[in-house]
């Protein structure tokens, strides 16, 4: 292995790393946030380290000092499996946070003629990798409401059990569908198919190629994942908490955060399989690598545009009404943000105007490029989730009958049918 | 009997129904037309920024925190009857009457608390009053403290806060 080989795979491993885990707190601020949005109110906004409040993001982190400072309570009538007990919010946890690792946040990176993944973990069975993985994390589930010795805790354990065979099948046979047309289990080459264009004018991503395998996939991710309209397992009104009931301070965070990566996991692989992962469309990497003049001339237009509406929305957004006497450091906020968003768009100007008109180095465009498509799917990342938080906020709660029933009479033989006919498109193009 | 029969259309049965898609599709244009019009402009919210922005709605019958009234010339409205630590549900009323040498009746309050904590502001004190010494015209809703000590209040503070109202002396004596 070659150093440029090691270096990669560390930073990757270690962009992987903070983006399931750092996108926690931000996740949680952006649901209370966006909840309070939806319903015509503000959302956490006051907390703030020397008057940066970011919006309120700061939130989530003093919330998190709370629940590490809790008491550590253990429910005494637990017994048996009092290890297990405690295990069970790690199984959740770590699941949710081992199956993002396979998702490519770039394209392969071409280095001295070894190209190289862009990957928490480089491996080409990425998909498999994501089914094995992900479908541990309704053990926890199970296990954690079944060791509480609580009835809520096991009707909750229950209904995740009834989960797992309502949505597990239409999920499976969903990817195949996509596996078929893809024709392999690499989420990378997945995307490489999708980046491109497909029917003359449409960009080749896979809600466009597959629309119904598309939806039939987010709804059992949804399930999968244990969000709104398929929280049965939790089931607040009900059955108090479900399976998460006896559990207190760290061990409730575990499950709380698993959550929240498990969304975080399900909106990447959802944009990796059908939106293109890390491409804009229409665009493959060949053709940003070809024309890396016109590609970083393009974003070197762009980007101010981008950052001039952002900067203005923030000086119009982060102000205090007139009718409120003190601006609680908010000009002051602005003003930094706003000194820092100008200088982070020079610095990127300048780089770019180097690499374009100084520079001929091959090498310094496939960097830029991988940067590039690193940021476009953290965006593309983000805006699924908000359609996570949006989608919880808009639609009730299904009945666990009801999702059996949607799973088993409605997605199951619309996946088969789906299936099928694309295994006859696929043989009778290739044939 | 029969023209009273109303039959109620039932809903859920038709193939748009049970799509679901359209409906979930309709739910998030709501919401998602108030997010972005919020999100575009999140100080026209209607929301009260507490304690920056206090509220201006309170009317003057709102109950708040207690007051004892003084006479027009500035003497305790109150004769220590005892009615309204008599009417209080919660008992938080705790009166010692002393007599009283300003020649306006026999007697007045020597220690007057109100134990706030135990205070359900329900008002049968001011109801029970024939004096209208006791008031809940304040306009105080938040009572702050450190400890439990700070809400008992006593009869220097009852008779320091001031009607938010307009009506300053007891109306019933002079």
């Amino acid at each position: 292995m070659s150093t440029a080989a090691i270096l990669i795979a560390v930073a990757s491993f270690v962009l992987g790393t903070l983006l399931a885990l750092l996108t926690i707190p931000v996740l949680v601020w952006l649901e209370r946030r966006v909840a309070g949005l939806v319903q015509d109110r503000l959302g956490p906004n006051r907390t703030n380290v020397g008057g940066f409040r970011l919006g309120g993001v700061v939130q989530s982190f003093a919330d998190v000092v709370k629940l590490l400072l809790k008491e550590e309570y253990y429910p005494s009538h637990i017994k048996k499996g009092r290890w297990l007990f405690m295990f069970a919010p790690i199984i959740t946890f770590v699941a949710a946070l081992l199956a993002f690792m396979a998702i490519p946040f770039a394209d392969t990176i071409l280095i001295e003629g070894e190209s190289l993944r862009v990957q928490a973990l480089p491996i080409d069975f990425g998909v498999f990798w994501y089914l094995a993985i992900s479908a541990i994390g309704v053990l926890g589930v199970i296990f954690g409401g079944w060791l509480s010795h609580n009835k809520y805790s096991l009707l909750g354990a229950a209904r995740a059990g009834s989960m797992v065979i309502s949505y597990e099948l239409p999920l499976g046979l969903s990817i195949l569908a996509f596996i078929i047309t893809y024709d392999t289990i690499d989420f990378n080459a997945m995307v490489q198919w999708q980046s491109g264009t497909v029917f003359a004018i449409l960009p080749a991503w896979g809600i466009l190629v597959q629309p119904l395998a598309a939806i039939i996939l987010i709804v059992s991710l949804f399930a999968e994942t244990n969000r709104n309209p398929f929280t049965v397992a939790e089931g607040e009104s009900e059955i108090v908490a479900g399976f998460m009931t006896e559990y207190t301070a760290m061990k409730f965070a575990m499950y709380f955060m698993g959550e929240y990566v498990a969304m975080n996991t399900a909106s990447a692989v959802i944009i990796t399989m059908i939106f293109g992962g890390y491409q804009i469309p229409w665009v493959t990497t060949e053709m940003l690598l070809s024309n890396f003049s016109v590609f970083a001339i393009s974003l070197m237009i762009v980007m101010p545009i981008i950052v001039t509406i952002l900067i203005r929305w923030m000086r119009k957004n982060n102000t205090v009404r007139p009718t409120v006497s003190t601006d609680g450091g908010r000009d002051f906020e602005t003003k930094v943000l706003t000194i820092a968003m100008l200088a982070m768009t020079l610095l990127v100007e300048s780089i770019l105007i180097y690499l374009v008109f100084l520079a001929d180095s091959s090498l310094a465009n496939a960097i830029t490029v991988t940067l590039f498509q690193i940021v476009v799917f953290v965006v593309k990342l983000m805006m699924f989730n908000i359609f996570f938080i949006l989608i919880r906020w808009t639609v009730p709660r299904f009945r666990y009958d009801q999702v059996q029933r949607l799973g088993w009479y409605y997605l199951l033989p619309l996946a088969l049918l789906n299936l099928f006919i694309t295994a006859i498109v696929v043989v009778g193009v290739s044939a | 009997m029969n023209n009273k029969i109303k039959v109620t259309q039932r809903h859920g049965d038709s193939f748009k129904d049970k799509l679901y898609l359209p409906a979930i599709y309709d739910g998030v244009k709501v919401t998602f037309k108030h997010l972005f019009k919020n999100v575009n402009d999140s100080n026209a919210i209607d929301t009260l920024e507490y304690p920056e922005e206090q509220p201006t709605d309170i009317t003057d019958r709102y109950r708040g925190l207690h007051r004892l009234t003084h006479r027009t010339n500035g003497s305790v409205a109150c004769v220590a009857c005892f009615m309204c630590a008599t009417a209080c549900p919660s008992n938080c009323i705790f009166i010692e009457a002393t007599e009283r040498e300003d020649g306006h009746d026999e007697k007045m309050p020597k220690s007057f608390f109100i134990d706030t904590l135990e205070c359900i502001f329900c008002g049968y004190c001011v109801e029970a009053c024939p004096c209208d010494a006791i008031r809940m015209d304040t306009g105080i809703f938040s009572l702050t403290g450190n400890n439990r000590e700070d809400f008992v209040l006593n009869k220097d503070q009852l008779l320091a806060n001031k009607g938010a109202f307009g009506e300053e002396n007891s109306c019933a004596r002079d």
